[in-house]
């Protein structure tokens, strides 16, 4: 009898120990509050399209951060987000006729090998017409300022190479060629919800050229000519069935590794190398002195008198990822011959593009304002991502490569930086539509590739 | 004696992972005294109390060995408070044990040897693969072993002091996914492991001024345990190699001291009413350090605040002898976390918590005997991770169900 009831008892004890418990913890419940996303249009420019590492492809496409933000609002009723997508195996296509980079090992002019990006011809064919698969959510076209993405016919291949934009044309039937503009193509969907983020390029295509060449987009003017009545003309028509909207600024680019990653005083010089500039005649006749270290570029300034139109770069001055560094390391580009203009942005010319982005940036604050829409300061966001973000025990900065944050062209984002700003989005949506979305789990997405 | 002491380590086949108490205390050294709460200072069960109070032992009779394990079965979840996505623990059923020894010196009935080898530290977690956390732990597995000699002594029929020594032992292995990914998509991987060694002891008095009512206290040392030549492996993409150089590290893990007082009542001889309070000298885990010998500019020696903070805990009891063979036992305790806001772990998940225990005895016959314990306990902590950022909330159950066989000779 006893025995009886000690082995009932271990039996009674198996059995709880056997069924307990996995412990549950319930989340709070997602809720769409005032939102309707059931047809979402993201509109915008490469960064909207998940342009990466210099190029348009699958990959970084599936990540784009509107494709996550579409993921997560299939939360709260979300409907089907269509991008325009390259071939899964492409290599894409990016805007130097390039394919995607890729980080590899590279030796350099001094023989000495490292891993850098490189690059290979872009895949053209991938650009075929792809309009019968349309309408597409995603309508970020990389190449696209805020004043392009009104102009009709912005994708005709009629107007001549240069002329116009091989990812919209990639979209467009043949007889949409002439007329069709980005705006008009996003608002025939006749989104419920919509994103804005776009002007970047209406001061990057001239940064980009070193203020070389292309212009800066100015604030006043019409629409197609000034940024902020185009901005206007942007969101009244696609809020005009009464969509609601998240509007996202424009980052400085003092924060983008393509202007910060050769640093103005690059110029490492041993003592011979020193005394061999200090000899350069024009050098040592307009005062220029070079010193065993660091030391800052020597950049042509043409506000100089000709033939010694030479100075050394000043700090904060920003010298651009494009400039050929083998040219540098071996062949005196930016010392034996200074940088041209093309090679820098000079204090004159990043006051002029931070201006701009402070304007672009009040006008887009208060058209967000004025309509109640939620806005997301990615400007903001870029800061303090320069500065690192932490999530989950991984720091994420803008440092190139190793920072994680952007992808190898130095201006476009990783998967993981699009997830941590797809969540900057999310953030700003909860906040002024009292909805629920859950964030983007950003640890499952990667920074840059190693081989 | 080293040798034995490794082996017995390697025997132990998990450590146990966050049971019966705070931080990485385990609480689960004896059957009797699991079952009443694990309160056991203030009264004399059996050879267990070797390492609840060394002064009582001298108070058993003759000789008596004691051998009990108590598997651990622990289920973890993890909701992450940005992504509402929660994610669950795999741990693996961990088997903390004791074997206890009391001997008769022959020609004296007051000076009693003994000795005790046991597991009060460790923690074995291991999260789900890809898991939120896991660029700050994938899996940690802490086992230490005490072996403990000891000496009591009874002075005379109510007092009695002892002390043991303590040569500790234990195993670390600490990894975690690197945020480094290769072209096939593969994550890196660190894996940081190593044995340490320490030393302390364990004192106690025992005092039993009338029949009815005795009173313990106890001592444990804090033992510092140092990993001298500890193994970091990385698998990372092949260009990063350089950059994660597989080498040795160094580290310590402070085991804090415990202070202990007991109380026993018993109103009739059926029934035993046993109390604990212990004071855990957590304060002495306040940073975890490794220390790589080979530093590069990505692998950096880190240091981690935990600022635990000192704690205590109540641990109650009563045993009811049902007849002259079996007895029934049940308890609870209530420990308060040593963890502070903000510091809060996926390798140690830790709260204020309420153990509950129910235990049974079964005296098979006069000098053979089995003891049966269960303990259940579940606890929730939220919060935001000031290191990592890590925000959400764990919850754990812990089911130890522990069976020990006792023989008097």
């Amino acid at each position: 009898m006893q025995h009886r009831s000690f082995k009932i008892s271990v039996f009674a004890l198996s059995v709880f120990v056997l069924f307990s418990c996995k412990p549950k913890l319930d989340a709070p419940a997602v809720d769409a509050g005032k939102l309707d996303v059931s047809k979402y249009v993201a509109f915008g420019n490469s960064i909207t399209s998940g342009y990466a590492d210099g190029a348009l492809y699958y990959d970084a496409q599936m990540v784009s951060y509107p494709n996550l933000l579409a993921q997560q609002f299939e939360l709260i009723g979300g409907g089907e987000f269509k991008q325009p997508l390259m071939p899964m195996s492409s290599v894409g296509y990016g805007g130097a006729g390039n394919s995607r980079y890729a980080l590899g090992l590279v030796t350099d002019c001094n023989n000495v090998t490292s891993l850098s990006p490189k690059t290979g011809p872009g895949d053209f064919n991938a650009l075929g017409g792809i309009a019968t698969e349309g309408p597409f959510n995603n309508m970020g076209m990389p190449g696209a300022k805020a004043i392009t993405s009104i102009y009709p016919g912005y994708g005709n291949p009629a107007n001549g190479l240069g002329k116009y934009n091989p990812f919209f044309t990639r979209i467009l039937e043949v007889s949409e060629y002439g007329n069709a503009s980005m705006l008009a193509k996003a608002a025939a969907q006749k989104p419920t919800f919509f994103s804005l983020f776009i002007g970047n390029n209406d001061v990057l295509s001239y940064a980009l050229a070193g203020g070389a060449a292309d212009s800066v987009t100015p604030s006043g003017g019409a629409p197609g000519t000034g940024f902020d009545a185009t901005i206007d003309l942007i969101i009244s028509t696609l809020s005009a069935n009464g969509a609601k909207g998240v509007i996202a600024n424009i980052p400085d680019i003092t924060n983008l590794p393509y202007f910060t990653l050769v640093p103005y005083n690059g110029l490492l010089l041993d003592s011979a190398k020193a005394a061999a500039l200090n000899a350069i005649p024009v050098y040592a006749t307009v005062g220029l002195k070079f010193t065993p270290g660091n030391n800052p570029f020597l950049v042509h300034d043409k506000s100089l008198p000709a033939f010694f139109n030479i100075r050394k770069m000043k700090q904060g001055e920003l010298v651009l990822l494009s400039t050929p560094q083998d040219s540098i390391k071996c062949f005196g580009l930016g010392s034996v011959a200074a940088f041209h203009n093309r090679h820098v942005l000079d204090e004159a010319e990043i006051a002029k593009i931070q201006g701009a982005i402070h304007s672009y940036n009040n006008k887009l604050k208060a058209v967000a304002d004025e309509k109640g829409f939620a806005f997301v300061d990615v400007n903001a966001f870029m800061a303090k991502c320069k500065k690192g973000i932490l999530y989950n025990g991984v720091t994420i900065n803008t440092t190139f490569v190793s920072g994680g944050a952007f992808s190898l062209d130095g201006i476009h984002l990783t998967p993981i930086g699009n997830a941590l700003l797809a969540n900057e989005f999310i953030k700003a949506i909860n906040s002024t539509y009292g909805s629920n979305i859950p964030q983007v789990e950003v640890t499952k997405y990667k920074g840059v590739t190693f081989p | 004696m080293i040798k034995l002491f490794k082996l017995i380590t390697a025997l132990s086949i998990a450590g146990p992972f966050m049971s019966s108490a705070q931080g990485y205390q385990v609480n689960l050294q004896g059957q009797v005294q699991q079952g009443m709460g694990g309160a056991g200072t203030g009264y004399i069960a059996d050879a267990a109390t070797l390492f609840f109070n060394p002064g009582g032992a001298s108070f058993l009779r003759g000789n008596s060995a004691n051998v009990g394990v108590s598997p651990t079965i622990s289920k973890g979840i993890f909701l992450d408070k940005n992504t509402n996505q929660s994610y669950t623990t795999n741990s693996p059923v961990s088997f903390p044990f004791a074997v206890y020894g009391t001997f008769e010196v022959k020609d004296s009935s007051k000076l009693k040897l003994g000795l005790a080898i046991y597991t009060p530290f460790g923690s074995t977690v291991e999260w789900e693969d890809g898991w939120a956390g896991r660029f700050v732990l994938t899996r940690l597995q802490l086992r230490t072993v005490f072996l403990q000699p000891t000496v009591s002594y009874k002075i005379n029929e109510k007092i009695g002091i002892g002390l043991g020594l303590i040569a500790a032992s234990g195993q670390v292995n600490l990894q975690r996914d690197l945020p480094v990914v290769d072209a096939a998509g593969n994550y890196g991987h660190a894996e940081l492991k190593g044995t340490a060694q320490g030393f302390g002891f364990n004192a106690g008095i025992y005092y039993q001024p009338v029949k009815k009512f005795s009173i313990g206290l106890s001592y444990r040392s804090q033992v510092n345990m140092k990993i001298d030549a500890g193994d970091a492996t990385f698998k990372v993409p092949f260009v990063l190699g350089t950059s994660f150089p597989n080498g040795r590290f160094t580290s310590e893990l402070p085991l804090p001291q415990v202070a202990t007082i007991g109380f026993a009542f018993k109103p009739n001889d059926q029934l035993t009413l046993a109390l604990d309070v212990n004071y855990v000298g957590w304060k002495a885990y306040d940073t975890l350090a490794f220390d790589y010998a080979t530093n590069t500019s990505v692998l950096s020696d880190t240091k981690s605040a935990r600022n635990y903070e000192n704690t205590v805990a109540f641990r109650l009891g009563a045993q009811y002898n049902v007849n002259s063979k079996f007895s029934a036992r049940i308890g609870c305790a209530y420990a308060l976390s040593p963890v502070q806001d903000g510091y809060v772990t996926p390798e140690t998940p830790d709260a204020d918590r309420i153990n509950f225990t129910l235990g049974l005895g079964y005296l098979v016959t006069k000098n053979f005997g089995l003891n049966a314990s269960f303990l259940f306990t579940t606890f929730k902590r939220s919060g935001n991770n000031i290191e990592t950022n890590i925000n959400g909330t764990y919850k754990t159950n812990v089911t130890v169900p522990g069976i020990s066989v006792f023989y008097n000779f």
